[in-house]
């Protein structure tokens, strides 16, 4: 009996490197297959392109990952992304030195998270609930502060730099390495990544072990606000104004690409390579769509099939039948 | 097949006194536990068969078999001279089985009506036929003499009506045969009058009742035969004119007390944790106290409030009165969080629910109280943290192929080591094993009571709460009895025999004046 237990357990212990290495083979697969098919894909400007396409959204997911592991949703961090968007450029436009008006713009990323933990932990909300309701009235407060204009940016500076590159890498993805690094030591190298797993799995079993399970629930929530926060000040940068309807839609693709990326919707399972895998698979499909010239209706669709696909082929596997 | 919403009451087809089911070498083995060695059993048509036991008697496990939510290992069931498979619940209630649970499993979202014809909607042409179905409930009910509206949401009812209402549903399906699991559990005494009105008007009319309980009285009080069940035994099977009290008592607990029980003695140390009229949900005014070196037994039936008591001492729920005072002195136990630093380690009673994050490493799960120590800072120390999970493993001689395999690929006996393990590395002064032998195999107890004797030997003070007997009789330096959220009595090392104990736990009446010390 015990051996028979071996023999199913030993594969499972490197299932989140396996898991890992089949994702970049797709996604190297696809780069082959789109370099192939099309003459522009390979080219440094296409990948300088597709890289800031999948960079935002990669940071966050990340943050989104780690709600998702304590078996929550944010559903609210496009919103975040664009309120971001207004407060950031606002600051600029009153003359706040950009260092100190991009400390203010993930103060108030934190503030956000802090709040979702606060509707879970003391106001019994469901993370959907609360998420939700963030997520359409922080797109009403942004429309009410810049009465539905958008706000240009007066600083050349803060533009150039979503567009320059270092090291012929665009800066927008060292920013995802910025980000992606520190989380995975947080996730995988700290006992506060460990809790968030323990959450997820079981917050009873957590709570009775010595875990603080309010405060890990209010960590998840912070983190994913501030990533999405920073999304938003990357964001400015990037298109150069403060817009309140910016990113619709950008939580869903932050949940696909956590998903694709291995995370259990369940909670206790997922990675930080993982969802960032999944975002760059995601802006692939996109950018080799466009090349290909597939109508952009039948992208959205694609997506939607790889999901089901790929979510449903982890799924099996994870069972081990 | 089905009996229809108009039908308002079954009609027995067998006459009085005649068998209408017979277990033949009924059987069930779980892996790792014999939940019921092979029983010969007739029941007859028409009677009132109560069926007793200490818990992990296998009084569910029969219940299961009886009702096809479980196959059986062996055996057969003979239903009206044929033999019947009962492989799906389904199967169950078209021969005309049914069963009252002690937890109502209705829908409380649904009106009363709706829940009584659930599965058996009365529709013309798919349109329920909603008020037709209110007035055909209600006068079922009325019919029954039960004081309850049958439009009301179902939740809206306490336990008890709940209850009455499962009852009541149960009538109006062509039942023969209708097994009551505990059902007075959560009734009050008006509420159990009532339904022991329907339980004698359902035999008039020639429906067969199995009727499970912990109460004695109630079992005199109803019944015409009752059978003993015993460590998965049928002991024997008495006439209720013909028995009393005591015999029960003595067929329910008259086992060979089996050599696992390992107990050493020390001498009790200084005082560790000591309650003074306690009180909180689920049990009020208890004072006791645990030394170093020493086992307290809490003995008493599920839902006794021996739990509740432990949980709120380790800070999970908040006190409403009395004292704890820690080594002496008096202290606020808010959370678990203080209850750890104290220098308390609770083992839970669910291990699925309390005690393990399944669906992560065995590695974690012992690791998780003891993070902040392996960690310098920000990082956990790799190095320690294998360290510590395999030296648990080692230790504990946890059966699991390596300390990343997922905590639900272990069987029970080691879920429940690492349960335990976790609080070994943290170091603890008191340990609350809450039934920490329960699905557990008779090599692992022996493990973990050795385990125990390793504790108090370290200075360490144990509270250990079972639902059975023998082994906080046989463990226990002191044992104290629950009934009903209250201490009722205290005995010292087997100062007390069995009976004595187990009427305290039982008695709803008479109380034995010289049980306490």
């Amino acid at each position: 009996m015990s051996t028979e237990a071996i023999a199913v357990e030993r594969p499972k212990r490197n299932y989140n490197a396996l898991f890992g290495l089949t994702l970049l083979a797709l996604l190297v697969l696809l780069w082959v297959i789109l370099s192939v098919a099309t003459p522009s894909f390979a080219s440094a400007n296409n990948i300088s392109n597709l890289l800031r396409q999948g960079s935002m959204i990669a940071i966050l997911a990340v943050g989104q990952t780690f709600v998702i592991i304590t078996g929550g949703i944010d559903l609210s961090v496009g919103a975040v992304v664009g309120f971001a968007t207004v407060i950031v450029a606002m600051l600029i436009n009153a003359g706040t030195p950009v260092f100190l008006a991009i400390l203010i713009t993930l103060l108030v990323g934190v503030a956000i998270g802090m709040f979702h933990g606060f509707g879970i932990v003391k106001m019994g909300l469901p993370p959907f609930i609360i998420t939700l309701a963030t997520l359409t009235s922080l797109r009403g407060i942004g429309l009410l502060m810049t009465n539905g204009n958008s706000i240009s940016i007066n600083n050349d500076a803060f533009q150039t730099f979503s567009r320059s590159s270092f090291v012929g890498v665009p800066n927008l993805f060292w920013m995802v390495i910025l980000v992606g690094i520190p989380a995975y030591i947080f996730l995988h190298h700290s006992r506060w990544g460990r809790y968030l797993f323990s959450v997820g799995s079981n917050a009873e079993a957590s709570r009775l072990s010595g875990v603080n399970v309010q405060r890990t629930i209010y960590m998840a929530y912070t983190l994913s606000g501030l990533c999405a926060a920073f999304v938003g000040v990357l964001l400015a940068s990037r298109i150069g104004i403060g817009n309140p309807t910016q990113a619709e839609g950008w939580e869903l693709q932050a949940i696909a690409s956590s998903v694709i990326g291995g995370t259990s919707l369940f909670g206790a399972v997922g990675s930080v390579h993982g969802p960032l895998l999944g975002a760059f698979i995601l802006a692939t499909i996109n950018n080799g769509a466009n090349l290909l010239n597939v109508n952009a209706f039948w992208q959205r669709i694609i997506t939607g099939v790889l999901i089901i696909v790929i979510v449903y082929f982890d799924g099996l596997r994870r069972r081990g039948k | 097949m089905m009996s229809t919403a108009q039908e308002l009451h079954p009609a027995p087809t067998l006459e009085p006194g005649r068998t209408i089911l017979e277990l033949q070498g009924l059987e069930k083995r779980y892996p790792g536990t014999h939940a019921l060695k092979p029983v010969d059993l007739a029941f007859k048509a028409g009677e009132i068969h109560a069926i007793v036991g200490e818990n992990g008697a296998g009084k569910s496990t029969l219940i299961k078999l009886l009702t096809g939510v479980m196959p059986r290992t062996s055996g057969d069931v003979i239903w009206e001279g044929k033999p019947a498979a009962l492989a799906t619940p389904h199967e169950a209630m078209a021969l005309g089985i049914n069963a009252v649970h002690q937890e109502v499993v209705l829908c409380r979202h649904l009106t009363v009506a709706a829940n009584m014809f659930l599965g058996e909607e009365d529709a013309r042409f798919g349109i329920l036929q909603q008020r037709a179905m209110v007035r055909q409930a209600q006068k079922i009910i009325d019919d029954l003499g039960f004081d309850l509206p049958a439009h009301v949401m179902l939740g809206d009812l306490t336990i008890g009506q709940q209850q009455l209402i499962a009852a009541a549903r149960a009538t109006v399906r062509g039942t023969k045969f209708l097994i009551f699991d505990e059902p007075t559990a959560y009734l009050t005494r008006k509420e159990a009058d009532q339904l022991f009105t329907l339980i004698r008007r359902l035999k008039g009319e020639g429906v067969t009742i199995i009727y499970i309980s912990h109460r004695m009285e109630e079992v005199f009080e109803l019944a015409d035969r009752v059978s003993v069940l015993r460590d998965g035994t049928l002991v024997g099977t008495r006439n209720i004119a013909e028995t009393n009290d005591a015999e029960l008592v003595k067929m329910m607990i008259n086992r060979s007390i089996e050599q696992v029980y390992h107990k050493e003695h020390f001498t009790p140390g200084a005082m560790l944790v000591e309650t003074r009229n306690l009180s909180g949900k689920g049990f009020e005014n208890v004072s006791m106290s645990v030394r170093a070196g020493e086992i307290v037994g809490l003995y008493g039936l599920i839902g006794a409030g021996r739990s509740e008591f432990v949980t709120t001492l380790y800070g999970r729920h908040r006190k409403s009165a009395g004292q704890i005072l820690w080594e002496g002195k008096e202290v606020k136990v808010n959370s678990e969080h203080d209850a750890i630093r104290l220098g308390m380690a609770l083992a839970p009673e669910s291990r699925r629910d309390q005690g393990l994050c399944l669906n992560l490493p065995v590695g974690l799960n012992l690791n998780l109280p003891i993070y902040k120590r392996i960690s310098n800072n920000l990082l956990i120390s790799r190095a320690q943290e294998k360290a510590q999970a395999d030296r648990q493993i080692a230790d504990l001689r946890i059966k699991t192929p390596t300390r990343g395999a997922l905590a639900s690929s272990l069987s029970g006996g080691n879920q429940q080591k690492i349960v335990i393990g976790k609080w070994l590395a943290h170091g603890a002064k008191l340990f609350i094993f809450d039934e920490p032998t329960v699905g557990v195999d008779v090599g692992t107890k022996a493990e973990i009571y050795r385990l125990f004797g390793a504790l108090l030997s370290k200075g360490a003070g144990i509270i250990l709460i079972s639902s059975y007997l023998p082994e906080v009789y046989e463990l226990a330096d002191t044992l104290h009895v629950f009934r009903r959220g209250k201490l009722v009595a205290t005995h010292g090392f087997r100062t007390a025999d069995h009976e004595e104990i187990l009427t305290q736990a039982l008695a709803e009446k008479q109380e034995k004046p010289g049980g306490r010390i």
